[in-house]
């Protein structure tokens, strides 16, 4: 029933300094993968994440489409797996250090400037930044945001045992999610924008076939009611204009995702939901700089695809390190 | 079965060994409504089989009075993690999953009798110090930020006579979590009064606890 799992973040090594040939920016999926690649292959690799290693996926509660685990695994114990294999191979990990600027210095050069001052060159620099979810900007949200509203049901699930829960999306991670806080509250209804549910098959047959689940679709979520923590929410019927009013105790939010490149703009090319562009090759087009994984536009997010993306990315840096040696 | 399989029980043993002081795991458990009381003994007996510098005492938070007086305990279950002295760490539900990584990281600052990772600031923070703290780090063992969180709690209060240090598992101690409404974590509160939610950095803690005084 439990686990006993040993993260080293409290403890983390500095990193060696020096030039690295290569610095990988976000420690999910895509960005790990790179890592596990470039570090076997001899390639002096130093990744950063904001946050805790294991990025989006690490905040799964089950995936199940990963190839190689018939029963599936939990986000958290996958992540931990593939940053362990980074760790292995000699990858530096460098956990809580937020990158806030990549500056071009000269072909073979790039320098990264991170939240707490400090500055790393490198050869090249990937970024597997991801994204993060999206807020629904309604009255409450920020207010209420810890004392009901979360963006994790894996983290803050367990706190709502016996509890009245909503949660907006019922897309794949809502649903997904959805079925993880089943297991503790008392009720779960899910509140959809679409008049239907674009998340998998086998998710929607999970959750609308469970007795303690409720679905209103085409409702859009208006508000988000409380006094010291939140007492309720507040919704409108798309087509008829009707308002529904809903105690509940706990919110929990998978209305999409966005990415955090703005500290980006001015140097690569974004659509306009801030995703990066890149080639078929997965380079930006600035000298020594190449996109992977979620962030990158039109890509598809799953965690398959972040560790091709990571895979190719490490292939490609090794033949781009090799040709600055000529 | 044991809880701990062999690689796991050798990176701990690895962790633990060499500790220049002997760490007691001092654990009090209640005899109801108590579910996991017999899993963290458990678990912390075999932690302490890997290292000689790692030993286990336990009582019963009803029956022996006079150790629930020392340690302070008001609640259970409870691990009190000691060094060459009781620095006030104290680890309340059961420390699994993430979790684990926040007892060990507390054998180990208790052992060494210095905190891991503080930057010089907070540490002259500290040192001037003259009023009680109590640090209280609210988690939940499959939240992936809380460790962090955590983990800077124990490393204040090893470094600080004043500091003290609750790590409480949410989920086991739904009174207490519903007296600080606590609906996300990793929450941190100070004195009681003063919240900072999700892993903050030092200084964040460090200013709550100005106001908190
Ligand atoms: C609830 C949920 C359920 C899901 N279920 C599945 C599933 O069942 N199967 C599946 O295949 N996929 C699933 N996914 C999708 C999957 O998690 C993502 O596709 C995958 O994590 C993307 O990997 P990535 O490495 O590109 O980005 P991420 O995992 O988002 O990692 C990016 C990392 O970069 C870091 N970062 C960002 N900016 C900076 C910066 N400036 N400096 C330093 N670090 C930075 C972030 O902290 C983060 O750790 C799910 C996602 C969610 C949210």
């Amino acid at each position: 029933m439990f686990e006993f799992k040993i993260d080293d973040s409290g403890q983390q090594q500095a990193p060696s300094g020096g030039l690295y040939d290569l610095a990988i920016v976000g420690a999910g999926p895509a960005g790990l993968s790179a890592a596990i690649y470039a570090s076997r292959d001899g390639i002096k690799t130093l990744v950063f994440d904001k946050s805790s290693a294991g990025g989006l996926a690490a905040t799964t509660d089950w995936i199940e489409n990963y190839p190689g685990f018939p029963e599936g695994i939990s986000g958290p114990d996958l992540m931990d797996r593939m940053q362990k294999q980074a760790e292995r191979f000699g990858a530096e990990l460098l956990e809580f250090e937020e990158v806030t600027q990549i500056e071009p210095v000269s072909k073979g050069h790039l320098r990264v400037h991170t939240a707490s001052a400090e500055v790393f060159d490198a050869k090249m620099v990937l970024l597997a930044l991801g994204s993060h979810p999206k807020k629904l900007n309604v009255p409450g949200e920020e207010e209420y945001y810890g004392r009901g509203v979360s963006y994790c049901a894996t983290c803050d699930g367990p706190l709502f045992r016996d509890k009245d829960v909503v949660i907006v999306g019922a897309g794949n991670s809502g649903l997904q999610e959805g079925l993880n806080v089943l297991n503790y509250a008392r009720s779960v209804t899910f509140i959809e924008f679409l008049p239907y549910s674009i998340a998998e098959k086998i998710l929607q047959e999970r959750t609308m076939n469970h007795p303690k689940s409720t679905f209103y679709f085409n409702h859009m979520l208006t508000e988000i009611k409380g006094d010291a923590v939140v007492t309720g929410v507040v919704m409108k019927n798309r087509e008829t204009g009707a308002v529904v009013e809903l105690p509940c105790d706990g919110v929990f939010i998978y209305v999409g995702y966005t990415p955090d490149t703005r500290f980006l703009e001015g140097l690569v090319e974004m659509n306009k939901w801030g995703y990066i562009k890149t080639d078929a090759q997965m380079w930006t087009g600035v000298e020594g700089l190449m996109a992977i994984g979620d962030v990158r536009a039109s890509n598809l997010a799953q965690v398959t695809v972040a560790v091709a993306d990571g895979t190719k990315a490490a292939i490609a840096a090794r033949e781009y390190l090799a040709e600055l040696e000529v | 079965m044991a809880l701990l399989n062999d690689q796991i029980r050798d990176q701990v043993s690895e962790m633990l060994v060499d500790l220049p002081n002997v760490v007691r795991l001092v654990m009090f458990k209640k005899a109801e409504d108590c579910p996991y009381c017999s899993i963290i003994e458990e678990l912390i007996t075999e932690v302490a089989s890997t290292s000689d510098r790692v030993t286990v005492e336990v009582y019963d938070i009803e029956h022996d009075k006079e150790q629930v007086a020392a340690y302070g305990i008001d609640k259970a279950p409870v691990i009190a993690i000691v060094g060459a002295k009781d620095y006030g760490l104290r680890f309340f539900g059961i420390p699994a999953n993430y979790e684990f990584s926040t007892l060990l990281h507390g054998i180990q600052v208790a052992g060494a009798g210095e905190p891991a990772q503080l930057d010089a600031a907070t540490k002259s923070f500290l040192a001037g110090l003259n009023k009680p703290v109590h640090y209280e780090v609210f988690v939940t063992p499959t939240c992936p930020y809380c460790p962090g969180a955590a983990v800077l709690a124990f490393d204040m209060a090893v470094h600080s006579d004043y500091v003290k240090a609750d790590v409480v598992e949410a989920g086991e101690f739904p009174d207490l979590a519903g007296r600080y409404n606590v609906m996300g974590v990793p929450l941190n509160v100070l004195n009681h009064t003063q919240r900072v939610e999700g892993r903050a950095p030092a200084q964040m803690i460090v200013d709550a606890i100005k106001a908190s005084l």
